[in-house]
């Protein structure tokens, strides 16, 4: 499946949707609203509210995180906002601040 | 991982919308961008903005190159050049100083390829602005104009127009569209007041019988007696 790429000189100011899965190595601000996977590699930044599926965070995320399924945040990502997930994991590393809730 | 990790090393420095993502807003860049989605309100990058097949963007575009496959309406400017390919559908003004349009390719708009050769550009229009000028002095010599006009197109012997009308040739030069056009431009304008001479005469050639048939009335005297 051909994924969505958006590159690291890429700012997307606005509204995401769709149907497939985002791959993040530059910087969106506005709104993500996706039904698949979204991963923000280290060059990443999401200054945004955020649906998704499944959430892999490498990178910055500032706003509101609600995943159905998992968000995951990695070892040296800066996530600030609140996040809704059934499943949430947070690795050794990683930088969060906000609420947390995992009964989905 | 496994799977995850060929997909961005295959598209490195390729950003891509896909087919089934939807943008609203503005996309800025200093990379190449490939739209196979759906992109509204604007695009303004430094490299390459390529419209896949089935890409849609409604959207103003600016870019260093644009090549469209897909759907694009809005307009779009580019520092050197657009390309749209068969299949190409584009609604919008063009403003490049390269243009390729592929045969299928669609495309309703102005175009504007100033970037290219501005020192033309400005020629034309003052070209196009020297013989209304020439035209609007002409009456002034109007007497003499009338019947030379014709032949001054042939060959320029006429007083008046002639130094007008070498002026607008030369001046025209450079290309050659420009130079018919004014031609002809100058040769409406003179068959057209050599028409509006003749009707003038014949006006007044009207109007004078009307006169010598004054005696006429003499029928009505005639009732009259």
């Amino acid at each position: 499946m051909a994924n969505t790429v958006i590159g690291s000189t890429i700012v997307i100011d606005g509204e995401i949707t769709g149907d497939e899965d985002l791959v993040v190595q530059g910087t969106i601000k506005g709104r993500v609203s996706l039904r698949e996977n979204i991963v923000v590699e280290e060059s990443g930044v999401l200054e945004a509210n955020i649906e998704t599926s499944t959430i892999t965070i490498h990178g910055t995320v500032t706003g509101d995180i609600q995943a159905s399924e998992r968000a995951e945040l990695k070892s040296n990502c800066h996530v600030v906002g609140d996040i809704r997930a059934p499943r949430i994991l947070i690795a050794d590393g990683a930088s969060f601040k906000g609420n947390v809730d995992m009964e989905g | 991982m496994a799977t995850r990790q060929p997909a961005p090393a295959s598209t490195e420095g390729l950003t891509v919308i896909g087919p089934h993502l939807h943008v609203n807003g503005r996309i800025e860049g200093e990379e190449d961008l490939r739209i196979e989605g759906r992109v509204e309100g604007s695009v303004s990058l430094t490299e390459t903005l390529y419209v896949a097949e089935g890409g849609v963007v409604a959207a103003k575009v600016a870019a260093r190159d644009v090549v469209v496959s897909g759907v694009v309406v809005g307009n779009v400017s580019a520092t050197n050049s657009v390309t749209l390919n068969a299949g190409a559908k584009l609604v919008g003004d063009i403003a490049t100083p390269r243009l390729i349009i592929s045969d299928g390719a669609a495309f309703r708009g102005n175009v504007a390829m100033d970037g290219e050769a501005p020192a033309p550009a400005v020629r034309t229009q003052a070209a196009r602005v020297r013989p209304r000028a020439s035209v609007l002095s002409r009456p002034a010599a109007k007497p003499v104009v009338a019947p030379p006009a014709r032949p001054a197109r042939k060959a320029p012997p006429a007083p008046a127009p002639a130094p007008a009308r070498v002026a607008v040739i030369q001046a025209s030069d450079p290309d050659q569209d420009e130079k018919t056009i004014v031609v002809r431009h100058a040769a409406l304008e003179e068959k057209a007041k050599t028409a509006d001479n003749k009707k003038a005469g014949k006006k007044k050639a009207k109007k004078s019988p009307p006169r010598a048939r004054v005696p006429k009335p003499g029928k009505r005297r005639v009732g009259r007696r």
